[in-house]
């Protein structure tokens, strides 16, 4: 059915050590700092439910946190593991790439 | 004397109809053997259920007899069903190499007999049939199956009762009679992970699951938890059930679920006395819709009170009346839903997999 195509990322990877970088098929290439991606865990502990309020306090969070591993979730979706143990989030492409926007450091390859 | 070389360019020829590259492209052709002038391969297909297997064979025969010197061709037919690329990274479900839910956007419109006589029909085109009841508000494979044991526990998991060449698991399995269940998200979750992970399945090549109706939690659960081959959604021929199966379609949508297919359950009716064929209703409904949306049509099943009968004393369709017209359509689906996901497959190996090293 023809839905919106949305672009799907072609590789997920380090862009140092703590911080993730996505290589997306439209070109645009994506660095998402560690913490920022942690605050923005869509998990329903982090985020409640029914009214979308953000229930993860920042201060919560270690500064040094960082993904241990990182893995795909069916064909939509990607799952990480947390240094802090936290693993329940499900970022799906429409998710990072949404976020993509509002971060600094992105740059486009084409 | 023919070469290899000779018999290889003769057989590119020959182009899959559903996959569109020739077979050796394709990597079907395997063992070549000469000898003198006779020639001797094997063509190794992605399911034994293919629906131009005899086609694809003659083809093979007669582009080998064309080369010069030949004059003996022999062409064995053997078939390997490949796993979902998706999940051949995963480990979730070891052994298993496409899973394949049926759904529908409402109840009652045969899931469960369509999910239990394509497994059986499956499983008599030689693959390996697994199915998986996850209907746990109403769990009718067990009926549908004919199967009163209980399973039991093997080493590495409960071992699924085989009926009719299909490893069936199901909710049924675990529920006394009458018992009212009640369950919530994180109940479901777990026990499709039990499911998946707590079976010895052992080496599948389709795991159908009858999913329950609607789009709920185990939806959810099972699109989050395992890579999906695609999914099948059953539907009546009626508007406003198509309006529903609709609805069913955008939810897979949403879980990045491809859908292999629409198929069209009590789609007309055969008399049992003269054998005219009669459309109650408007037949053909789920055929447009597919259309519309964009999508395979995979077949109709026609509304046969056999099949009802059939069904309730445990005896699918498929075995007890195989010649019936509601059986036959369910071969052909069968053909045509393995025929989908080797497409899938096909495609999926052509296009690049998210990479990720972290
Ligand atoms: N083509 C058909 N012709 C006649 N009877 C049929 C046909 N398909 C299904 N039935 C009968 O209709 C009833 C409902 O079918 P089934 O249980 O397979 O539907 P379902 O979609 O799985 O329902 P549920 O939503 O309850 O799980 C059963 O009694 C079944 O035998
Ligand atoms: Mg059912």
């Amino acid at each position: 059915m023809a839905t919106p195509q949305i672009p799907t990322p072609v590789e997920i990877g380090r862009a140092n050590q703590h911080d993730v970088k996505i290589r997306w098929n439209d070109g645009r290439e994506i660095i998402y700092p560690a913490r920022r991606l942690r605050l923005a865990c869509p998990c329903a502990a982090c985020v409640e439910e029914m009214t979308g309020r953000r229930m993860l306090v920042e201060s919560a969070v270690p500064a040094e946190v960082h993904p241990l591993s990182i893995h795909a979730v069916g064909r939509y979706a990607i799952q990480i593991l947390w240094s802090d143990g936290h693993q329940t989030g499900i970022y799906t492409w429409e998710r990072l790439y949404e976020m993509a926007g509002q971060l600094p450091n992105s740059k486009i390859e084409r | 004397m023919p070469t290899e070389d000779q018999v290889l360019q003769a057989l590119r020829q020959v182009i899959d109809p559903d996959l569109h590259r020739d077979i050796v492209t394709l990597g079907f052709v395997k063992d070549v053997a000469i000898c003198e002038g006779a020639v001797k391969i094997t063509l190794e297909l992605t399911t034994p259920a293919c629906p131009v297997k005899d086609r694809l064979k003659e083809e093979a025969e007669q582009a080998i007899r064309s080369i010069p010197g030949v004059d003996q061709v022999n062409v064995k037919m053997d078939a390997q069903v490949r796993p979902t690329l998706a999940q051949m990274g995963s480990m979730m479900i070891p052994g298993v190499r496409n899973v394949v839910p049926i759904g529908s956007g409402k109840g009652g419109v045969g899931k469960s007999t369509v999910s239990a006589n394509i497994a059986v029909a499956l499983a008599q085109t030689g693959a390996r049939v697994g199915l998986m009841d996850a209907d746990v508000y109403g769990p009718s494979i067990p009926t549908i199956m004919g199967i009163t044991d209980a399973p039991k526990p093997g080493e590495k998991g409960i071992i699924p009762i085989e009926a009719y060449g299909v490893k069936v698991i199901s909710m049924g399995f675990f529920l006394k009679p009458d018992q009212a269940v009640v369950w919530r998200g994180p109940m479901l979750t777990k026990m499709i992970d039990q499911f998946l992970g707590g079976v010895e399945w052992g080496e599948i090549d389709y795991l159908i699951v009858d999913l329950p109706p609607g789009t709920g939690d185990i939806h959810l659960s099972l699109c989050q938890r395992i890579p999906l081959s695609g999914a099948a959604i059953v539907s009546t021929p009626q508007d406003v059930a198509l309006q529903v199966a609709q609805k069913a379609v955008i939810m897979f949508n949403q879980l990045k679920t491809p859908i292999l297919g629409l198929i069209e359950n009590m789609s007309y009716f055969v008399c049992p006395h003269c054998g005219q064929r009669e459309n109650i209703f408007d037949t053909g409904g789920a055929r447009r819709a597919a259309g519309r949306m964009n999508l395979p049509f995979l077949g109709e099943i026609p509304l046969a009170t056999r099949l009802r009968e059939t069904s309730d004393s445990g005896r699918p369709i498929v075995v007890s009346d195989p010649k019936s017209p509601a059986a036959v359509a369910f071969q052909q689906i069968a053909r045509a839903l393995a025929a989908q996901v080797s497409i899938r497959n096909a495609e999926e190996t052509a296009a690049e997999p998210v990479k990720i090293t972290f």
